[in-house]
């Protein structure tokens, strides 16, 4: 069953007085019971399409179109705010990438923990066990993210707490309304091998158990290739490939993906050992300067004339990529 | 938690205490004799009467001058105005109390009206009732308050009547002085006529009030306004709305507080604002308060007066100023001491 299906999502933003495209006509589809991974240099637009989907977008001028953006059959972009909140509320859950940031440094952790209790989805109850209810609730959380000494946890403020238990905390607020998909935005970042480890153990444990769906926005790629049925490759706010993970890691039709793919050292066996890795030459192209086309092209090795106008995404057995002249593909 | 407030109070008794060496220091900066200046009493007046009532030490070195005058100053014991031959401390009992109240009504008008004023316009950011707000703020803060004093006497006493001229309260009315906040005193007060003298009172007040207000209140909108956008843009607001939670849900759970949080410190640096326009106003409307009685004290060049006048005003802001410090240090969870949780 499909959960989340955006077609075309264009996002403009007003920069210096010029509209500009900080992301370019993005398809994603999720499905449910699936770990969705979305790979992408910093600046490709990650973190401004999970801000698209529930509608947290920054006070700044935007606007936003996309031929399809359904949530279980439901159009999100032109629902009412308010019915657009609701389903967010009780469906979505985001665990953002700077937890230290997102949560209020004035309101203790109980607090916002139960704040995102669901309360619509509690058992009947009478207002006074509603409380009650919520305690045996947020410590049942903390329990499950692995806090253990959650009395004392749940009476702290966010900064006098360091930084992974934050990220774990952040994972039990996204877990406390029982949401059908959750959006992790880079959920291990900054974090040491074990404490990532621990959580990316959980999304995959709630994704087992739960039949959660998960979108998980990252550029670990060795992260994603341990727990991810799909992935959606980004690149400066272009898809340029998506597919299932054993198919883009066997053959990667974009030359970006591919690209991606060798500078993991982890992904190459043939890699003699002081040997230099392979990188493409030049850095992500900033939101001033996007150049037309193929967002890829000046970096491109196989970037060729046509690469001018924008490659309009093919398909092959559910694998779709965008380019005019793939790889591992003799035709043209 | 201790360790704040004793910091704090340090803080404030020292810096009075400069307060205090710098007021005896302009007994010998103003021109004539320490001693008068001091007391306010001629050293002829000194030498026949007044001996028993000043034990100055004068001749002993400053240190030794310096105790003996704070000892004189916590008895009490301020010295006499040349001008009117009073003892400084009554005085000063008499009219700082006025002054208090006017600045206590200008704050709380313009801490009423500008906070939600500047929570409007930045709730509204880049629309018209921001700009409409912001453009009026900047004219309020224009005007200078002595002009708008005289512009609402010219419009509102003499022209269309409805406000008295000057004063506290209409002589018809005789209060006795028990604390010398009116209010409180006509409510302590069994004077027949308690109604209509209060009603008298809030006349008289409204004016000068209001004059002082508008410079206020323009100045905690512009602060309001910028926090709270400020506020509203950080990332805590937006993954509460990426919680579901509606605009009304955001403001009040996450907003208000976050916002309200660097708006006091910066209130409270208005107060000495506040004061220095409540001084100028006190004199256009002749409130009886602690402005007019220093202005006048400075036109009379009534040393003493002014070393008086200036020690209260500065003690009072400062006091003013670290109460307020010292509450928001303790409101604010994220600089009280770090207790890292073992978990």
């Amino acid at each position: 069953m499909i959960l989340l299906d955006v077609k075309n999502l264009t996002l403009e933003l007003e920069l210096a007085g010029e509209w500009v495209k900080a992301l370019d006509k993005i398809n994603l589809v999720i499905n449910q019971g699936q770990i969705h991974a979305l790979v992408g240099e910093s600046g490709s637009g990650k973190s401004l399409i999970v801000k698209a989907i529930v509608g947290a977008l920054p006070n700044k001028r935007w606007k936003i179109t996309a031929d399809r953006m359904n949530w279980r059959g439901q159009d999100l972009l032109s629902m009412s705010v308010q019915k657009r909140r609701e389903i967010v509320k009780s469906d979505i859950s985001v665990i953002f990438q700077n937890p230290i940031n997102s949560l209020d440094p004035l309101l203790n952790l109980g607090d916002q923990l139960k704040q995102s209790i669901n309360i619509a989805a509690l058992p009947k109850h009478l207002f006074w066990q509603r409380n009650q209810y919520k305690n045996r609730r947020v410590e049942e959380l903390l329990h499950r993210v692995g806090i253990k000494n959650h009395e004392r946890f749940l009476k702290t403020y966010p900064h006098q707490i360091p930084s992974n238990l934050l990220q774990k905390f952040m994972v039990a607020m996204a877990l406390a309304s029982d949401p059908k998909l959750i959006i992790a935005d880079d959920p291990t970042r900054g974090m040491e091998v074990t404490s990532k480890a621990q959580i990316l153990r959980l999304l995959s444990r709630v994704n087992q158990v739960k039949d959660t769906s998960i979108l998980f926005v990252s550029h670990d790629l060795l992260a994603i290739s341990s727990m991810s049925h799909c992935m959606t490759v980004l690149y400066s706010g272009q898809t340029v490939e998506t597919g299932e993970l054993q198919q883009l890691r066997k053959r990667a039709y974009h030359p970006y993906t591919q690209a991606l793919l060798d500078s993991a050292p982890s992904f190459r066996k043939d890699l003699p050992p002081k040997s230099p890795l392979t990188t493409l030459a030049g850095t992500i192209p900033t939101l001033h300067h996007l150049p037309i086309g193929c967002r890829l092209g000046p970096r491109c090795p196989r970037a060729r004339k046509e690469c001018v106008v924008t490659p309009s995404p093919r398909k092959i057995h559910g694998h779709y990529y965008s380019c005019h002249y793939p790889l591992h593909w003799a035709g043209r | 938690m201790n360790s704040v407030v004793l910091r704090y109070t340090n803080l404030m008794v020292i810096t009075l205490i400069v307060l205090s060496l710098f007021s005896f220091a302009l007994a010998y900066l103003f021109p004539g004799h320490p001693i008068e200046n001091l007391t306010g009493l001629s050293t002829e007046q000194l030498a026949s009467g007044y001996q028993h009532a000043f034990n100055y030490a004068s001749g002993e070195s400053l240190l030794v001058q310096y105790w003996h005058y704070m000892a004189a100053l916590f008895n009490g014991n301020w010295g006499f105005s040349f001008h009117t031959g009073l003892p400084l401390y009554e005085e000063i009992k008499h009219v700082l109390p006025a002054s208090i109240e006017l600045s206590a009504y200008a704050l709380i008008i313009s801490v009423l009206v500008g906070i939600p004023l500047g929570f409007l316009a930045a709730l509204n950011h880049h629309k018209t009732t921001d700009y409409v707000l912001l453009s009026v703020s900047v004219l309020g803060y224009s005007i200078p308050v002595f002009w708008l004093a005289l512009l609402a006497i010219m419009g509102f006493s003499l022209q269309l009547g409805w406000f008295p001229l000057s004063g506290r309260i209409s002589l018809f009315y005789e209060v006795p002085v028990e604390t010398g906040y009116i209010v409180l005193d006509i409510l302590l007060s069994d004077i027949p006529n308690k109604r209509s003298a209060l009603l008298d009172v809030v006349q008289h007040s409204i004016l000068p009030t209001l004059s002082i207000a508008v410079v206020t209140t323009t100045l905690i909108i512009r602060i309001t306004r910028r926090s709270v956008i400020e506020t509203l843009d950080t990332e805590f607001v937006q993954a509460a709305y990426a919680r579901g939670l509606s605009t009304y849900q955001v403001l009040v759970r996450h907003g208000i507080r976050n916002a309200l949080i660097p708006i006091f410190p910066l209130l409270a640096m208005q107060f000495t604002t506040l004061l220095t326009n409540a001084m100028i106003v006190e004199t256009i409307f002749s409130w009886p308060g602690l402005g007019n009685w220093l202005i006048q004290a400075i036109y009379h060049q009534d040393y003493p007066a002014i070393r008086a006048g200036m020690l209260t005003v500065s003690a009072l802001v400062v006091v003013f100023t670290m109460s307020i410090e010292l509450t928001i240090r303790l409101m604010d969870p994220r600089r009280r001491r770090v207790r890292r949780g073992t978990i």
